[in-house]
């Protein structure tokens, strides 16, 4: 591998002022030949079924586009990811370029921007499906304008959810801000008709996120980005595995869309597939993707981000990500249409997600300046996220799973939520095998539990809470 | 409540660390006793603890969780702070304290040495373990003599 030593059109410090006008890359997108991501999006929601992506990166360029190759050959997936490494993300372009020069197999995604976009056009040009960007940064606007120049037309963050899981001390007005510049670019290519497509990650931190979170951050950052010119915006869902709660919330999404957004921005549905521990046995894992990908199907997502056999053990290797692949795509079968979620539960768990989402934006959305409601919100803890990897989010939610397996509200923390729905969280957490009152013990083992719901599921694991002589 | 009645309590996960959950379940399950806590949070390096010791001088007590195993390596600058008069209320270092599944006395021995008061392996014997601290300070508190 040839060694790189500069940064894209820069002798010193990593800046875009080499790179093309936004008009070049334009045309260079119309000149591959390929749809772009809204448009694979669009045509697979037109046509009933749920477009396919894996996740995957490695630092080295050949690598890269080998891996990209070997999933398409294999599985044809319907959108290919490229996951961009840590230090790419906190914008340590010097440190990506050293490791990249040295040991690029020690880098755990691919760092574009050390790369250049002369690059990130022969990965784009070596598949066929569009590629977005997945990556974790509160200020991508460098990657950005590198994802654009090497003809990539989806790229996903926002300023609340790739700040508050991943960054520790940036404050939410910095990765708002840089988050508005990115969006803003987006316009701008709308106006040269190419639309992006900007995913938001309602994953958040991955780990028992109730939908009512998930899609009050999604909805924020979707306003903030159809006024900068957003066209197209995929929320994105984190499968919690409860049946009914996945659908409601992922057919909560175009509700949503249709109260607070407007109607010439085109919104997505799509699932994230159980982030949080996974089974461990092949078997159980497998059951796992397949389950995601029915809940995809039942709840209408547009697109399902899938996992792999391997996830219990770390980043899978291609022929897993293949399989995946393969195996999430199988729930698209005409064969399935017997498989129906129960309508009336759905229904009724949709118009309490789409209420909690309202006492939760609402207050926000009625202030005069987004931005900083948000800012403001998040420091009262009316806008809250569970675990917060931020300090600038007080994590006084406590969610637990109910007696069904969905996720609850143990703590509302300060939401500003009404009686009504407090009301009905304790109820749903009665019949739990919570053991009552926040004991520092009791509470961990209970959390622990929920955390390890599927691997206790499939019994590769006992539940902390168990008895002794339950079996 | 009275200025006597105030429990304050410094908390955070280990500097290398970044498993935020048991560290704000922990925080919730304090403020629920009745505690202010002062959560720096994940990936917190002695600095910072000592930082806010300055900021929170009648803090009861520095509370640091760790479950990567790094915990010994992360705590090293801790004697330097405990020297120089930075941390100067008790210590409590909970969590999974070493790489392995077999857990060796002399690393319990070493973190003492660091100058850890309190070793715990289980959440639950944290406010016991608070409880008996604060006591046993205002027992050495009330037995000094008045300062002349």
């Amino acid at each position: 591998m040839t060694k790189i030593s500069y940064l894209p059109g820069h002798s010193g410090s990593p800046g875009t002022d080499a790179l093309p006008p936004l008009a070049e890359s334009v045309d260079y997108i119309a000149s591959l030949g390929k749809p772009t991501a809204a448009r694979v999006l669009m045509d697979a929601r037109d046509a009933g079924r749920v477009a396919i992506q894996p996740r995957c990166g490695v630092g080295g360029h050949e690598e890269m586009k080998a891996l990209l190759r070997e999933l398409e050959n294999q599985a044809a997936p319907d959108i290919l990811t490229l996951t961009i490494d840590s230090h790419t993300r906190l914008k340590r372009f010097e440190q990506a370029l050293r490791s990249l020069n040295r040991a690029p197999a020690d880098l755990n995604g691919y760092p574009l921007v050390s790369h250049g976009y002369l690059r990130g056009r022969e990965v784009n040009e070596s598949v066929t499906a569009p590629l977005e960007i997945r990556h974790g940064s509160p200020d991508a606007r460098i990657l950005f304008d590198v994802a654009v120049a090497s003809g990539i037309t989806s790229f996903e963050g926002g300023g609340i959810s790739y700040n508050l899981p991943y960054s520790k001390a940036v404050p939410l007005a910095e990765s708002l801000a840089a988050w508005n510049a990115v969006d803003a670019v987006c316009g701008e290519l709308a106006g040269l008709g190419l639309i992006v497509d900007r995913e938001l990650f309602g994953t958040l931190t991955a780990v028992l996120v109730p939908p009512s979170i998930s899609l009050a951050i999604s909805v924020l950052e979707a306003v903030l980005a159809a006024r900068a010119g957003v066209r197209c915006i995929s929320v994105s869902y984190p499968q919690s595995g409860h049946l009914v709660q996945d659908v409601a919330a992922l057919r909560a999404i175009p509700v949503l869309a249709r109260t607070y957004l407007p109607p010439e921005v085109d919104v997505h549905a799509v699932l994230h597939e159980f982030m949080g521990v996974f089974p461990k046995k092949r078997g159980n894992a497998e059951d796992l993707i397949f389950y995601g990908a029915l809940v995809a199907r039942l709840g209408g997502a547009s697109k399902l981000i899938t996992k792999t056999y391997q996830e219990a053990f770390g980043i899978p290797d291609t022929r897993a990500n293949v399989e995946g692949l393969r195996l999430a795509d199988r729930a698209n079968s005409p064969l399935l249409d017997f498989v129906k979620a129960d309508e009336e539960r759905v229904a009724d768990e949709l118009s309490w997600i789409v209420d909690e989402v309202a006492d939760i934006v609402e207050p926000v959305l009625a202030a005069p300046d987004t931005m900083t409601a948000v800012v403001d919100a998040f420091a009262a803890g009316r806008l809250d996220i569970p675990f917060s990897a931020s300090r600038y989010a007080k994590s006084e939610i406590i969610p637990k799973r109910d007696a069904e397996g969905a996720i609850r509200y143990l703590s509302t923390g300060s939401l500003p939520f009404g009686d009504r729905t407090r009301r009905h969280n304790s109820d749903l957490l009665k019949g739990a095998d919570s053991t009552g009152g926040p004991v520092i013990g009791s509470l961990l083992t209970g959390l622990t539990d929920d955390i390890n719901y599927f691997p206790a599921l499939f019994r590769e694991i006992r539940k902390e809470t168990q008895e002794e002589d339950a079996e | 409540m009275s200025h006597s009645e105030r429990r304050l309590v410094i908390l955070g996960v280990a500097a290398s660390d970044s498993h935020a959950v048991a560290n704000h379940l922990i925080a919730h399950a304090l403020r629920g006793l009745g505690f202010e806590v002062e959560n720096l949070g994940t990936c917190t390096p002695v600095e910072e603890f000592a930082q806010a010791c300055e900021q929170y001088p009648d803090a009861e007590a520095v509370i640091i969780g760790s479950l990567n195993g790094h915990v010994h390596e992360d705590l090293r600058d801790l004697p330097a702070a405990r020297e120089a008069g930075r941390i100067t209320c008790p210590v409590i270092v909970g969590g999974n304290l070493s790489v392995g599944s077999k857990k060796d006395p002399r690393d319990l021995e070493r973190l003492k040495a660091l100058g850890v008061d309190r070793i715990l392996q289980d959440p639950a014997q944290l406010l016991p373990a608070l409880d008996e601290l604060r006591a046993s300070r205002t027992a050495d508190r009330q037995r000094l003599p008045v300062a002349s």
